[in-house]
């Protein structure tokens, strides 16, 4: 009977004592985390103060970021989307951390995994945030100038371009991140030269006559004798 | 019938004889191909359960000539918002409601005012403006059509002839004001016929000749809600957000545009909608507020053309307005008479002597402060301010409707 006993509460013992070991690194997580979040929500709150002191709402207003988002059906204030995502960077952070503390082989390669990949997702966002802002002056700069040129087409040429720098722009974004790497590159690659090419041919085959006559015009005047000098010099 | 004179500097366009109503949709159905049209319906959620919508509503679903209609549903929850699309549903064109406040409007409001361009207190002037730059941000009507939403006696006829001037390719006006009797058992419209009428011709005779006054005093029904123009005014318009709205627009189409471009219209033999009480006693409600919204609404647009107001023109305006309201109300008192009209000449006095004092505190309101509420910005400058504010707006509208 004792042995029966024995059988069963040695298992239990020995969950026991494993719980009792593990029980301080749970509780270290658990402090982490809660320090963490809160941490995270006063740095959300001092954020989102410094940015409506220097108006950042106003200046994304101005810039079309507050646009791009409500065409992300995002009705939020730019300023408090900023937090928002320094809020959950900063908790996902402590919660890679606190799991850390757990000392368990497995969710520590996870964990150096994530805090390895950061780096991409940071370069990332810059890219996507420069480039944003590149694009939208491209395309100003191409739809002032072809206005101000008397084309009507003005606004679809400044569209183009908008679009195919964006293509690009989210092609070295996803390869930043490696994302389907290769599929993204392809894609990329034809879809571009598919442009390319198309616009090559599309000029090449509709300007065939007009360089003909520059090149014939170009050959014309440099075979065409020179009029005599009529003028006396002193 | 009515007669056939031109009075003004403004051009009126007479229900003559008993044109055909067939004739008006058909001409205007053809118009609509190269000048598509908007239809602009500020409305709050009680007037759904009031008598004039649901009879606004069913006229609507036999007009065929409009392009698109918008909306804008002011004190309405989400619940009451989807009933109201629920209703609208039954109208063939296309129909798009303006939630003013659901959480995207909301955050398009924001958007301006954090950008410094106050869109003004909720209320019909807000609610106008903003369907305007929706109908500016899709880009498919040439046209802007607006009447009230509280109208008992509504006829698509109505709107046949508020639309007919502005959409005609050879008529060449920009802005149309409808104009009707107010007439019933009695005459309604105190306001108009009681206090901007006699106002408008003591400002005359105290500051002389002024294109400002004579452009007011050729209309005649200046308070009318109803209204169409060209989206290009729509554009370029600053509009009021309190209840000097209709005086204050009238400024400002006399401002951008000559008076050989605006017209107004007979639209309705006879118009009943919900009236307003004088509370001649509180200035903060009722047709007083009106009337002291409208006297500053003049008086500041005045002073912006030139106008040197003092503290005793003020004191004359007051004796020779007085004398001026006096002697209409014996016009109309004789009126009525004529046409055996109830006519209650005690009430009318008494409405007289509350205007007295509306003028005195808009004078006192306007000495103490000329500048006064701004006007809500025109779309010109709102999308100088915000270049993606159309898109903003458009977005926010759509995504309510789905």
């Amino acid at each position: 009977m004792t042995d029966f006993l024995n059988l069963i509460l040695e298992p239990l013992q020995e969950v026991f004592l494993k719980f009792q070991d593990f029980l301080p690194n749970l509780l270290a997580m658990l402090v982490i985390l809660l320090l963490g979040i809160l941490l995270a929500k006063l740095l959300r709150f001092i954020l989102v103060k410094f940015l409506h002191a220097i108006e950042f709402d106003n200046w994304s207003d101005r810039m079309g970021f507050t646009a791009l988002m409500r065409k992300g059906d995002l009705w939020v204030k730019p300023s408090a989307v900023i937090g928002g995502v320094v809020f959950w960077i900063l908790v996902i952070v402590t919660l890679m951390a606190g799991l850390g503390a757990l000392n368990v082989a497995a969710i520590d390669t996870l964990v150096a995994q994530f805090f390895n990949y950061l780096p991409r997702v940071f370069s990332a966002a810059i890219i996507l945030a420069v480039g944003y802002l590149f694009t939208s002056f491209i395309s100003r700069a191409v739809l002032i100038a072809v206005a101000n040129g008397g084309y009507h087409y003005a606004r679809l040429l400044a569209e183009a371009m908008r679009v195919l720098l964006m293509l690009m722009i989210l092609a070295m974004v996803m390869e930043q991140l490696q994302i389907a790497t290769g599929i993204v590159l392809a894609a990329f690659s034809i879809l571009f030269g598919g442009i390319v090419i198309a616009l090559a041919i599309a000029f090449g085959v509709g300007g065939i006559d007009t360089a003909r006559r520059i090149v014939e015009q170009q050959f014309a005047e440099e075979e065409a004798p020179k009029p005599p000098d009529d003028i006396e010099h002193l | 019938m009515s007669d056939f004179f031109q009075s003004g500097i403004i051009t009126t366009l007479h229900q003559l004889g008993q044109p055909s109503l067939e004739r008006l949709e058909s001409e205007l159905a053809g118009f609509a191909k190269t000048r598509p049209i908007a239809l602009v319906l500020p409305a709050l959620y009680s007037e759904f359960e009031g008598p004039a919508m649901p009879g606004i509503v069913q006229e609507l679903t036999k007009v065929k000539y409009l392009n698109e209609v918008v909306l804008a549903l002011d004190q309405a929850t989400e619940e009451q918002f989807q009933r109201v699309r629920g209703i609208m549903s039954v109208i063939p064109t296309e129909v798009k409601i303006v939630h003013n406040k659901g959480k995207r409007i909301a955050e398009v409001y924001e958007t301006l005012t954090r950008n410094g361009l106050d869109a003004g207190p909720q209320g019909k002037g807000r609610s106008a403006w903003l369907s305007y730059g929706y109908v500016l941000a899709r880009g498919k009507s040439d046209v802007i059509a607006l009447h009230d939403c509280d109208i008992i006696t509504y006829s698509r006829t109505l709107l046949a002839r508020l639309c007919y001037p502005i959409a005609s390719p050879t008529l060449n006006y920009v802005f149309c004001k409808g104009y009707y009797s107010r007439v019933t058992d009695k005459m309604n419209g105190r306001v108009t016929r009681l206090l901007v009428t006699p106002l408008v011709r003591s400002l005359q005779q105290l500051t002389g000749e002024h294109g400002f006054l004579t452009f007011l005093d050729s209309f005649r029904y200046p308070l009318a809600g109803e209204f169409s123009m060209s989206t290009e005014l729509a554009r370029i318009n600053r509009i009021p957000s309190d209840w000097g709205l209709e005086v204050g627009s009238l400024a400002e189409v006399y401002r951008n545009y000559s008076p050989h471009r605006v017209c107004q219209v007979d639209i309705a033999a006879t118009y009943e909608h919900k009236h307003q009480q004088l509370s001649a006693e509180d200035a903060q409600k009722g047709l007083m507020k009106m009337a002291v919204d409208i006297c500053k609404s003049i008086f500041r647009t005045l002073a912006s053309d030139g106008v040197v107001f003092s503290e005793s023109m003020f004191r004359s305006l007051s004796v020779t307005y007085l004398r001026q309201a006096e002697d209409t109300l014996l016009k109309y008192e004789s009126d009525a008479k004529i046409n055996a009209l109830d006519f209650d000449r005690h009430e009318e006095a008494k409405a007289v002597e509350a205007f007295t004092r509306a003028i005195a505190m808009a004078a006192q309101a306007f000495l103490e402060n000329p500048m006064g509420t701004p006007l809500i910005p025109n779309w010109n400058r709102v999308s100088a301010a915000i270049p993606g504010i159309f898109d903003m707006l458009r977005k926010a509208v759509d995504e309510d409707n789905k």
